[in-house]
């Protein structure tokens, strides 16, 4: 099964997607792909981000009588992914960290795609080094830093969106994001 | 003017919010627009990688998990009215089978009692009966 959204549902307007909410199986394959990326970005575990997925849209089945539009769909979506991933990590601290600091999968991919690009091969390893510098960054930070931060600059949500889908203030993400982005670029000016 | 952003600026500039001063001096600092030009490479970077590492899992885990995940409530609430039909049985037969025992039991005994009170209520054994008819009672 192909797992890309169809340019026609991600152009729906909300009421639309809520509207989706009938037909579960569209919305499942609008946002899949999404819910799943956002929970291996921060949980860099396949099965578990499977499994978060999975319980992601049982949850929202379970709930979507409860759905109130005051904010999109996926919004709502990536609220309860925030909750499972909260839960899964405090209930695997130890292991998370252990793989968190070992795993390096993305970085892996980065140098395939970042080689079709016309760059010199220095620039192409300073800029792979940086990617890496990221990701280990990302990994090392607090838990709602982390969750803001990928949030931010992977999903592109902006700041309402994502204080709706953690449930902070629009000031607090803005303070995590800010000591986020800090401690990423000191990362990056440690290895570079 | 100020000299170079601090990191905190940068940071400030990278989130869509910079001061006033801030973004005057990315205007006319090369400098400081190389490094943030730089940044923002890596974070663009970052998120390509990302997305692309969780494409390459997504078609082989998603895949095999199938379409849409059912709801699982129904199976569970299938396997629970099971469990507790089996328990409501087992419930039922604790109470019941003693008792059946119990009142075979008590039957049994109350026969018994009853030859006994006979037998203790006989005033001579039953094989002299005929002779005590043959004596005179005061």
């Amino acid at each position: 099964m192909h797992l890309s959204a169809t340019s026609e549902l991600e152009r729906a307007i909300p009421a639309d997607i809520a509207a989706l909410a009938g037909d579960f199986e569209a919305l499942v394959l609008l946002y899949r792909t999404k819910v799943f990326r956002f929970a291996l970005a921060s949980l860099r575990d396949v099965d578990a981000a499977e499994t978060v997925t999975q319980d992601c849209f049982l949850r929202a089945y379970q709930a979507r009588e409860r759905f109130r539009q005051d904010c999109s769909m996926q919004t709502w979506l990536m609220q309860i992914a925030v909750n499972l991933i909260r839960d899964h990590t405090r209930n695997r601290r130890v292991q998370f960290w252990k793989r968190a600091n070992l795993t390096a999968k993305p970085v892996d991919v980065a140098g395939r795609t970042m080689a079709d690009r016309a760059r010199s091969p220095e620039a192409q390893a300073l800029l792979q080094e940086r990617v890496a510098a990221i990701w280990t960054a990302a990994g090392r930070l607090p838990e709602k830093q982390r969750t803001v931060f990928l949030l931010r600059f992977v999903e592109d949500m902006d700041l309402l969106e994502i204080a709706v889908a953690t449930g902070m203030k629009e000031g607090t993400v803005k303070t995590h994001l800010f000591r986020a982005l800090r401690a990423v670029r000191e990362r990056i000016g440690a290895t570079v | 003017m100020i000299a170079h952003l601090s990191s905190d600026q940068l940071s400030e500039y990278i989130l869509g919010q910079p001061s006033l001063i801030v973004a005057r001096h990315v205007q006319d600092c090369p400098a400081c627009r190389a490094e943030l030009a730089q940044f923002r490479e890596a974070l663009g970077e970052f998120r390509g990688a990302v997305r692309a590492w969780s494409e390459v899992e997504a078609d082989q885990a998603l895949e095999i998990s199938g379409s849409v995940p059912q709801p699982r409530s129904w199976a569970v609430s299938q396997q629970l009215a099971w469990a507790l039909l089996i328990a409501a049985v087992c419930v039922i037969a604790s109470f019941v089978m003693p008792r059946q025992r119990g009142e075979s039991t008590a039957g049994a005994d109350a026969v018994l009692l009853n030859q006994v009170d006979v037998q203790v209520s006989r005033t001579a054994p039953s094989s002299m009966e005929p002779l005590m008819k043959l004596v005179v009672q005061e």
